[in-house]
């Protein structure tokens, strides 16, 4: 299953699976506090070599990744380069220097993209 | 610089869409600018302070200057004087420098050409000295200073006028970072020449601070000398400059139209080069972001289940609620709870145990000093346990019983840091900037900012409240002061923006004042450990336990950055380790632990042991350690 939301040679289409793993993997009570921490459909155009493939984080309905448009509708649309997402989920990049520098581009809610983070990065040491 | 004044401001800005101008402007290298604007995170440097010097009197644009850094310029010539070596490679490389330049800026050819050759000459002049050593050395500052206020100005002058007057500034003050900077971006062998020129440049600098006496004798004719050979180039450069300054300060008026063009076509092409598409809809969404509010999420979400916030983005949180078997309760009531947890807190105990004795002092009635000293420290331990949801509720009980008393202050820097830990962005931002109000009153905050705070995107106010704390931190930096809970502060805030290489460079400032402070052994290590860092942060982590092993929250973050390093059998030990320290007093433990326990035992591909891991029936721990675990 985790095989289907692959796009070969997307460097990103690893860490995108990883997330679905991820969430599937996690419990319901887990899942909840996500959404409702993040409560956001995000849905990422990640272009590379003149491809694009798309996929979709939801963390708002129903706690999933998938390939493809989100539906309902996205909160947000982020359009980023294979590499920049990758920089990004393992933190070499955050995602206002991204944006600021045009390296990442959005439709709909802005804000709600930083929170993407969140969702990206595994576990965050805490201050 | 404030973002908002690049928005709204300058005269320059192009009939097209402000904000993409904005774009333009941040394109540039805005690491160094920040870097620069960090005193003291950078340590007790001279080149900083003084730098900040030149920008504040440029700023005032006024008065008679105090104090001086030589420029760049300056340094080239100064060179010369010891020894000579560097010196000619330097002022080679600088030559260089100013032609490219020419890529970036619109420097006219000839005025390009004149600079330099105004720049060269004066140093060859310096050698042959003659002089009467009447000079005297309190001279030397002023004429120092001068040069070097007057070279970038001089530089850009050309370009000052398309720019405006806020990209003047702007540049004027960086110029010297910039062109050093990039001489050391470009080409192996001049990188090294410059460096070393650089170096000993600075070390004779400094050399001649300490010992002015002494220097004095040999460097006392080579200065008049310079000094006669500058004083009319500078005087004629100044009138210049001055004259370029003041028409610009007296017009309101944009600069003539045609030279306008040019700049702007000339920088357009190049920005596209880089930036090829990217123009329409970025431009377009970022000013619609910035004009409908961005940190409001309530029009477009799920009702229930949410986190409400108020004006200020902080989050309304549900009162504190206390554990109900609180075996503290049956206390008789002459005993202090208060007094016992804090000399438990003290020793070391249990941190569990010491809030379960804050709970009840509370409940009792025993608030200690102004009614928010028990919800405070409640809230402290809470937070220290890993139990971040009740420690910030308590945090919030006692800020608010501290400003209704008329007291504000206290908590609300442990209260934002909470709310950095739970991505409360704005809800810090609004926290740190109370807390600054509270502990400098006299430090003024611009009406602009505090209504920032209502309207605008957690972005912008982050920036604002930096900026508003940097203030701060330079204006006691010019006073020899090094505040600790400010660095904290400004730690956070780089924290929150994900900057976490400065965040590390306050908490390691902060730790110089206070080594001590397992807390703030703790906040570097998770800025080194969010940063990519987990090999360094475990240095930290371990300084922190050393100093405080009931420290539940450091447990848990070496157990994270265990985790980040792929050690997944020991981070679920960490983890472990966390949740029975938690467990031992109330039988209870932190889900979130509980998630990264499961997320570690997966990562080992124990789906059978993960499965133990549930949060909904949270197990007994003993099946860990029969599995091997050792906790």
């Amino acid at each position: 299953m985790s095989d289907d939301i692959k796009v070969s040679g997307f460097k990103s289409s690893e860490l995108i699976a990883g997330l679905q793993a991820g969430f599937a993997k996690t419990s319901d009570s887990e899942r909840q506090s996500l959404i409702k921490k993040t409560n956001g459909i995000f849905e990422l155009q990640v272009s590379k070599d003149g491809q694009v493939a798309t996929w979709t984080i939801d963390a708002k309905k129903t706690g999933t990744v998938y390939k493809g448009k989100a539906t309902p509708k996205a909160d947000v649309t982020i359009i980023l380069a294979d590499d920049v997402l990758v920089d990004l989920a393992s933190g070499k990049l955050n995602g206002q220097k991204a944006f600021m520098t045009g390296k990442l581009k959005t439709r709909g809610n802005i804000m709600l993209a930083t929170k993407l983070d969140n969702v990206l990065k595994t576990a965050k040491a805490k201050l | 610089m404030s973002f908002q004044s690049l928005v709204s401001g300058s005269e320059c800005a192009a009939p097209a869409n402000p904000l993409s101008q904005v774009l333009k402007h941040t394109e540039g290298d805005r690491s160094l600018q920040q870097l620069h604007q960090l005193p003291s995170t950078a340590g007790p440097s001279v080149a900083n302070e003084q730098d900040l010097a030149l920008a504040r009197q440029f700023f005032d644009a006024q008065g008679p200057p105090t104090s001086f850094a030589p420029h760049p310029a300056e340094l080239a010539r100064l060179s010369q004087m010891p020894g000579g070596q560097g010196g000619p490679n330097l002022h080679e490389a600088w030559a260089m420098e100013q032609q490219k330049q020419q890529a970036y800026r619109p420097l006219e050819d000839s005025k390009q050409a004149g600079w330099v050759a105004e720049f060269g000459a004066p140093s060859q002049v310096t050698s042959p000295v003659s002089s009467t050593q009447q000079q005297s050395i309190s001279a030397r500052p002023e004429f120092q200073q001068r040069n070097s206020y007057m070279s970038p100005m001089g530089m850009y002058g050309s370009s000052m006028p398309m720019y405006g007057m806020s990209g003047g500034m702007f540049h004027g003050m960086n110029a010297t970072h910039t062109m050093a900077d990039q001489g050391k971006g470009k080409g192996k062998s001049r990188e090294a020449d410059f460096e070393a020129a650089f170096a000993q440049i600075a070390a004779s600098l400094q050399e001649q601070s300490s010992r002015i006496e002494e220097v004095k004798d040999g460097v006392d004719d080579i200065n008049e000398a310079m000094e006669k050979t500058k004083l009319h180039e500078n005087s004629t450069s100044e009138t210049d400059f001055q004259k370029v300054w003041e028409e610009l300060q007296a017009s309101e008026l944009p600069p003539p139209e045609g030279d306008m063009a040019k700049w702007e076509a000339e920088f357009n092409q190049l920005m596209n080069a880089q930036r090829d598409e990217l123009e329409d809809d970025y431009g377009s969404s970022m000013q619609k972001a910035w004009e409908t509010n961005l940190g409001d999420f309530s029009t477009d979400s799920v009702p229930g289940g949410r986190i409400e916030f108020d004006d200020e983005g902080v989050p309304v949180l549900e009162p504190y609620i206390f554990e109900k078997n609180n075996k503290y309760m049956a206390e008789p009531p002459t005993r202090s709870l208060l007094d016992e947890a804090k000399a438990l807190l003290e020793q070391n105990g249990s941190l569990s145990e010491a809030a379960l004795m804050l709970e009840a002092a509370i409940q009792k009635g025993q608030l200690g000093e102004g009614g928010h000293e028990a919800w405070i420290l409640l809230g402290e331990t809470r937070n220290m346990d890993e139990r971040e949801e009740a420690g910030m509720r308590a945090l919030m009980e006692g800020v608010k019983k501290a400003e209704a008393n008329g007291t504000p202050g206290p908590g609300m820097m442990s209260l934002a840091i909470s709310f950095t830990n739970e991505s409360y962005d704005k809800g810090s931002h609004s926290m740190l900037l109370r807390w600054l109000r509270a502990t400098h009153p006299t430090h003024p905050v611009p009406e602009e900012t505090l209504s920032a705070m209502k309207t605008n995107s957690a972005w912008d106010t982050h920036t604002r409240i930096t900026e508003l704390f940097l203030d701060l931190t330079r204006e006691h930096h010019s006073r020899g002061i090094l505040d600790p809970d400010l660095q904290i502060g400004l730690g956070v805030l780089f924290y929150t923006n994900s900057d976490y290489d400065h965040a590390k460079d306050c908490f390691a400032t902060a730790l110089g004042t206070r080594p001590r402070d397992y807390l703030l052994w703790n906040r570097l290590g998770s800025s080194l450990s969010n940063g990519n860092k987990p090999e360094e942060a475990l240095g930290a982590y371990r300084e922190a336990l050393s100093l405080r092993p009931t420290y539940t929250r450091a447990i848990y973050n070496v157990g994270v950055a265990c985790l980040n390093i792929g050690a997944y059998k020991e981070a679920s030990e960490h983890f472990l380790s966390a949740i029975s320290l938690q467990e031992s007093s109330t039988g209870d433990s932190n889900d979130q632990i509980w998630y990264t326990l499961r997320r570690a035992l997966l990562s080992m591909e124990r789906p059978d042991l993960a499965n133990m891991a549930q949060v909904e029936n949270k197990g007994n721990l003993d099946v860990f350690r029969r599995e091997g675990f050792d906790f």
